[in-house]
């Protein structure tokens, strides 16, 4: 598979995961990159007989993980200010709702919560986190509870 | 409860990000080096300097007194070992491959900063304490041909030194990396534990 590709069909779904998990548009800009530099220098190992999407989002959301041992590491993605900021104030409230509280979720269910929402298949989801099936689908319950329970008490309807 | 049909998938989507052109993204690789490799090798260089130069010191002024073979021995043999704990990591460091599953993922960083830890402080006392005493013994040939005076003065700096370093430096140093690494544990086993629980 070629690398072009895969940063085309993934960018959006990772950068949404990271924005997810951070909810800041420039620092999750800064980790979806990071991210695809190092799917793109360990792309010659990847193993065809494994789904490229299970293995991209393992490397993603290890990434997210890390981001606590790399403060101010990564040189600032490259992006107008005001160009973020644009990006930001054209989106519908109830987005940037979400994003908020996903991200005042704790780490791990972030990202069980991002991947579910990316519409992937929970069976995908236990093995990129590495729980069980089982596991994952009473978290993602629970997840989307306390989700629901922010949105009442935030008296959006 | 209202919300139960609020559908998340669909708020979820309707965040985009612009996308840097590939070749843009490429050019940031470069940039993108781990800081540990690069502090691992400087200190391997530094080190390996200088125990070159003991070496050649040896070699040169060719010492009478067996304590002063035994100083360079120490002192060198400190720097030997901290250098080849230091090395202890690289394998670490290369084993964390970021395609294992979030859990084994966070097991691996667990394992490095532990070790990181043991390396920064029992490694670090054994080479100060080591080079100390080295250093003491290497001085004993060349102070035993000054007058009591100048040997007393040459042990003073020195003791002041190495008193200096054991009980301002080191402690320092010490605090300062192990905050750091502290917090870095403590909140990857709070991610351990969120994973653990049912």
């Amino acid at each position: 598979m070629k690398f072009e590709d895969i940063y085309k069909e993934y960018w959006q779904k990772i950068f949404r995961l990271c924005m997810g998990y951070t909810n800041n548009y420039e620092l999750a800009q800064d980790m979806a990159q990071e991210t695809f530099i190092i799917v793109w220098q360990q792309l010659p190992k990847f193993k065809q007989e494994a789904s490229i999407g299970t293995w991209i989002y393992k490397i993603a959301t290890n990434n997210c993980l890390r981001q606590i041992e790399k403060q101010n590491r990564f040189p600032k993605a490259e992006l107008p200010v005001n160009l973020a900021e644009e990006n930001q104030a054209n989106i519908e409230p109830q987005i940037k709702l979400l994003y908020k509280f996903i991200s005042e979720l704790p780490e791990a269910d972030r990202i069980i919560i991002s991947l579910e929402l990316e519409n992937i298949k929970q069976a995908e989801i236990a093995i990129i986190v590495g729980l069980s099936e089982a596991n994952i689908r009473v978290k993602i319950h629970r997840i989307k509870e306390k989700l629901s329970q922010k949105f009442n008490q935030n008296g959006q309807r | 409860m209202d919300n139960d049909n609020i559908n998340f998938n669909e708020l979820w989507q309707g965040q985009t990000a612009n996308q840097l052109p590939t070749i843009d993204l490429l050019k940031k690789v470069n940039k993108y080096k781990t800081s540990n490799y690069i502090k691992i090798v400087l200190s391997t260089l530094t080190i390996s300097l200088t125990s070159f130069f003991i070496c050649w010191v040896w070699i040169s002024y060719n010492p009478q007194l067996f304590t002063t073979k035994l100083g360079i021995v120490l002192t060198i043999l400190a720097m030997a070992i901290y250098g080849y704990s230091l090395n202890q990591l690289f394998p670490l460091l290369k084993k964390m491959d970021n395609t294992n599953n979030n859990a084994e993922h966070l097991a691996n960083l667990l394992a490095l900063k532990k070790k990181q830890q043991f390396l920064q402080t029992t490694m670090l006392n054994l080479y100060f304490i080591m080079l100390s005493v080295g250093v003491g013994l290497y001085m004993i040939e060349p102070t035993s041909e000054m007058t009591i005076l100048w040997a007393i003065f040459a042990y003073g700096i020195t003791a002041l030194w190495f008193l200096f370093s054991w009980f301002y430096l080191r402690p320092r140093q010490i605090k300062k990396q192990q905050t750091k690494l502290n917090d870095m544990i403590s909140k990857f086993e709070n991610i351990q534990a969120q994973l653990n629980k049912e």
